[in-house]
Order: C-alpha cells, then sequence, then structure tokens
C-alpha cells in the first residue's frame, strides 16, 4: 500500500508516493536524497534527524511519512542561501562542530528558536537545545555560537526560562 | 527499527474517525503525534493492522472557555498548551507539567491526547489533571459521554476506552477563589526523560482567603495509574496557614500510603517512596507560600 502526499521541502513542491510504515526521514534520505538530515536512534532521543515542519522543530523519525501531507518542511540543505546561513558561520567560526553529526539539526532548532525569541538567554538556549544530543563539544561552544546569532548578542536580559517558548 | 506494514488512513474530521474506527475493528489504531505509537511499532510491542492519522482533524485543536470551565481538544500539542494564555491564566500547573515533556521536538507534534490515552502511569499531564479533578469526554459513533478522568485508566497502558471510541475533550472547572498549584519532577537527567515521580499540588483558599479551602494531590509513576492522595488532602483542607505549615511534615508522609511504586531499573521503590514525601512536602511549602504570603501570586 503506497499513500500519495504533497509536501514542499525547502521551498520545493513534491507529489510522492509514499510507504506508511516509513517515517519523514526515510523519505527525505531515500526518496529526496536530502542526507544532510541524519538518522541517529530512530526513536526521539537524539534529535539528528531535527527538521522543521510548519517552521517548528519536529523528529522526523517518529512522523509516519504520510503525516507529512500538505506541511511545509525545512532540512538543513534549505537553509543556506549563495552564503552560508548565519548560524552555519557561528557554528564553524565557534568550533560548536567537531564530527558534526549532531549540527544539521542542532542549527536547525537554533534557527527555529531565533525565529520566535531573536534574543535568546543562555538558558533558554539550553532549553531550547534539550532535545539534540552533541557527543563531542559539550555544548558551550554551540551555545556560544547561537548567542552570538542573537539579534543584540550582548543585551542582557533576565531569562522567562522555558517560558520564553516552549 | 523497521515498522510493519499496515493498512493507513487519514481522517478528515472527527465523524469520519469514529466511522474509521467503527469500520475497521478493534486492531484499529489511531495516530495523533505518533511519538508513542510510532516507537511502539518500531519496537513492535503493538502492531495493528489499520492505523488511521488524525493529523488533519483540526477540530480537536483548540483550547476554549465556556463559562465556568476551560474545554482542551485532545489534539492539542504539548508546546501550545504550555504557551496558552487562558491556561496560564487559570491553570498554570498544567503549563508547568508539559513543559517538561520530553523535548521541545516532542512538545510540537505529542498531543495531551496522546499523553492520557498512552496511559503511562509517568504521563506527566495526568497528575495535574488529576489534581485539577479535570473530566474527559470520550466520543463513538453512538454518542458521547463525560466521564472524571479519575475513572478513564485502568492501569499500565490501559484505559476505558474501548477500540471504538476517541477522547474527545478535556473539561476542567475554573478555580473560584484564589488558586495556586505547582509540578515537581524528578528525572534521570535535566532534560527528555520520563518522571521518576511527577507530583502535582494544587490548592484553594476560601472567599477570605484565610484557609484553604481546596488542596488536590496528583501523583504519576508510583502506582499502576496515576493516582490521587486523599489522605494528605484531607489533613491540609481547611487549616490556615500556621496550621497547615506545621501538619506539612506528616501530611507528606501520608501521601506515600496512596502510592504503590514498582522497582525498575530506573530507581528502587523506596527510592521513589523517599521522593514523593519530599516533593509533596516542597510543593505545599511553595504553594502555601504562594497563596497567604503573596509570593509569586497566580491569581
Ligand atoms: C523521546 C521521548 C520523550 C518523552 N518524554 C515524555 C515525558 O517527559 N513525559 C510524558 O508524559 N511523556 C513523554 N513521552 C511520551 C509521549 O511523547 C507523550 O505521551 C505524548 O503526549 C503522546 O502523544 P502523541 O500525540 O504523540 O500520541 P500517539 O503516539 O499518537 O498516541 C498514543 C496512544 O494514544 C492513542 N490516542 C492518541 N490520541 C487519541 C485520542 N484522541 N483518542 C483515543 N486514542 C488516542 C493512540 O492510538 C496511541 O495508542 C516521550 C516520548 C518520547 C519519544
Ligand atoms: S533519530 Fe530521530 S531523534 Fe534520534
Ligand atoms: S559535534 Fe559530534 S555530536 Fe555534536
Amino acid at each position: 500500500m503506497k499513500v500519495r502526499i504533497n509536501v514542499i521541502v525547502n521551498g520545493e513542491k513534491h507529489h510522492l508516493e509514499v510507504k506508511p510504515n516509513h517515517t519523514l526521514v526515510d523519505v527525505l534520505r531515500e526518496e529526496l536524497s536530502l542526507t544532510g538530515t541524519k538518522k541517529g536512534c530512530g526513536s526521539g532521543k537524539c534529535g539528528s534527524c531535527t527538521v522543521l515542519m510548519d517552521g517548528r522543530p519536529v523528529n522526523s523519525c517518529l512522523i509516519l511519512a504520510p503525516q507529512a501531507d500538505g506541511r511545509e518542511v525545512v532540512t538543513i540543505e534549505g537553509l543556506a542561501g549563495r552564503e552560508p546561513h548565519p548560524l552555519q558561520k557561528a557554528f564553524a567560526e565557534k568550533g560548536a562542530i567537531q564530527c558534526g553529526y549532531c549540527a544539521p539539526g542542532m542549527i536547525l532548532t537554533a534557527k527555529a528558536l531565533l525565529d520566535v525569541n531573536p534574543n535568546p538567554q543562555e538558558e533558554e538556549i539550553r532549553f531550547a537545545i534539550a532535545g539534540n544530543l552533541c557527543r563531542c563539544t559539550g555544548y558551550s561552544k554551540t551555545v556560544e555560537a547561537i548567542r552570538s546569532c542573537a539579534n543584540s548578542s550582548r543585551n542582557n536580559r533576565p531569562s522567562a526560562g522555558r517560558k520564553a517558548y516552549a | 527499527m523497521r515498522i510493519r506494514p499496515f493498512e493507513y488512513y487519514t481522517a478528515i474530521n472527527q465523524s469520519d474517525v469514529l466511522d474509521k474506527l467503527a469500520k475497521y475493528g478493534p486492531d484499529t489504531k489511531v495516530v495523533a503525534g505518533g511519538t508513542d505509537l510510532v516507537l511502539a511499532m518500531k519496537r513492535k510491542t503493538i502492531l495493528p493492522r489499520v492505523v488511521v492519522s488524525l493529523h488533519k482533524v483540526r477540530e480537536l485543536d483548540f483550547v476554549r472557555e465556556e463559562d465556568s470551565r476551560v474545554c482542551i481538544g485532545a489534539l492539542t500539542r504539548h508546546a501550545d498548551l504550555a504557551m496558552n494564555t487562558t491556561l496560564n491564566d487559570n491553570f498554570p500547573i498544567l503549563c508547568e507539567a508539559v513543559s517538561l515533556i520530553g523535548s521541545w521536538q516532542i512538545r510540537n507534534v505529542a498531543t495531551i491526547g496522546g499523553n492520557l490515552c498512552n496511559a503511562s502511569p509517568a504521563a506527566d499531564s495526568a497528575p495535574p489533571l488529576l489534581a485539577l479533578d479535570a473530566r474527559v469526554v470520550i466520543a463513538s459513533s453512538e454518542g458521547e459521554d463525560e466521564i472524571p478522568l479519575s475513572s478513564f485508566f485502568t492501569g499500565p497502558g490501559a484505559t476505558v476506552l474501548k477500540s471504538n471510541q476517541l477522547l474527545k475533550e478535556i473539561v476542567v472547572e475554573r478555580p473560584k477563589t484564589r488558586s495556586a498549584g505547582c509540578y515537581l519532577k524528578l528525572m534521570r537527567k535535566k532534560a527528555g526523560d520520563l518522571s521518576l515521580v511527577g507530583v502535582a499540588f494544587q490548592a484553594e483558599t476560601d472567599q477570605a482567603g484565610e484557609k484553604l479551602a481546596r488542596v488536590a494531590i496528583g501523583l504519576g509513576g508510583v502506582a499502576p495509574t496515576p493516582v490521587r492522595s486523599p489522605e494528605t488532602e484531607a489533613m491540609l483542607t481547611g487549616l490556615s496557614y500556621d496550621e497547615a505549615i506545621k501538619e506539612i511534615p506528616e501530611a507528606a508522609r501520608a501521601a506515600v500510603r496512596a502510592t504503590s511504586p514498582i522497582a525498575d531499573i530506573r530507581a528502587s521503590a523506596d527510592y521513589r517512596r523517599t521522593i514523593v514525601e519530599i516533593y509533596v512536602r516542597r510543593a505545599a511549602e511553595k504553594i502555601l507560600g504562594t497563596l497567604f504570603n503573596g509570593e509569586d501570586i497566580q491569581k
């Protein structure tokens, strides 16, 4: 059994026939060859499969392929224009990438955070990326890289903690 | 972790879901956010023949105020609940609890209906909803029924829902006097973990603001289903601030008697019991401070 879906991926419309027992990450990697999205644990714990669905970070390993019908998906390949995205530059410059396996997911979560909260404080950043595991960097440089992309990185206001967004 | 093949349908609205549930029979599962079901299908602990997706049933994604009550659609996602102003104004305890579920990625797809229907003893939305005396509306093609949430759970992973029934919405009465509540969750790490123990403490004062008119405690992760602690509640109800502060240590010990925790790889039963006592005490002290000394006033 296959199911027809319409999905916009990185701004491009796709009409696909998907197997319902595949997940969104399978479709991205295997059908669309967008291998920037990683599949680590396959169970919602590591965040390496994070993509933006209708602007929000989600674990693509837990979304059945047909559930992507009618959605707009952004993967790491859709982030850069001609130049790398400022977050991509910041991650490279600040040393927030070592092996890089977590980076696509981490950067997309960071993008979603900055979209809803352009000036996140450290605690807010740490709460937002809690679902993106990194086994290399120890997170300090990750937080620094994200903070450097805030619209006024020197303006310290009290943190709203997890109340800043959910 | 491959998923076994199944027949798949997307429902377009509530009556379509109910028709499909009636038509395809007991081996059918609805999928909301899928954060429990898809994982269970990967692990092959649940192997449905038919899956009906609810992601297009937008009519069940809402928070609505109706006179004295607030209704929450079963398909409302945790991220939206945590940020909802009506809920933050009336029941901040619920917002606090769901904002601690999983990760941001999980909260962006996981629904409150899925959390309740999955019926984990540790489901984080259950203790606050029990403490708020929430009721649930169950729908089938034969009609609707409203029951207390306290009679919804029947055991670990089990509820009263029949295979042709859908959880439609959750209904909570707005507090009539000053109220406050908090949710304390014990995890093995700082984020992204299920509760080892979850304690929801909700209290209201009398009209004069002098005594506790209502105390309700919901406990998660320490019994086959989420439970209340009636003994502790009765010990504190009717007391003034000074009386309640004195009673708290004894009342917190009594809360342990409402539990029957298991020992597993994550924690021993004794540890869970100890934490129940400590968390009930901490939560009670915090909420009494809020209600009577205006620390961090909520209402
Ligand atoms: C990494 C990870 C971390 C998690 N952390 C937590 C946590 O900290 N706290 C916590 O409580 N949970 C946690 N969970 C569990 C899960 O995310 C929640 O229980 C979530 O709310 C389930 O909602 P869903 O919409 O994804 O449910 P689904 O998986 O879609 O459904 C769950 C079950 O309920 C049934 N169902 C769903 N909606 C309805 C309905 N309206 N009527 C009838 N039946 C229905 C389905 O058939 C299925 O059996 C975690 C899960 C993962 C993967
Ligand atoms: S692969 Fe999806 S969360 Fe790990
Ligand atoms: S850089 Fe290796 S996992 Fe993050």
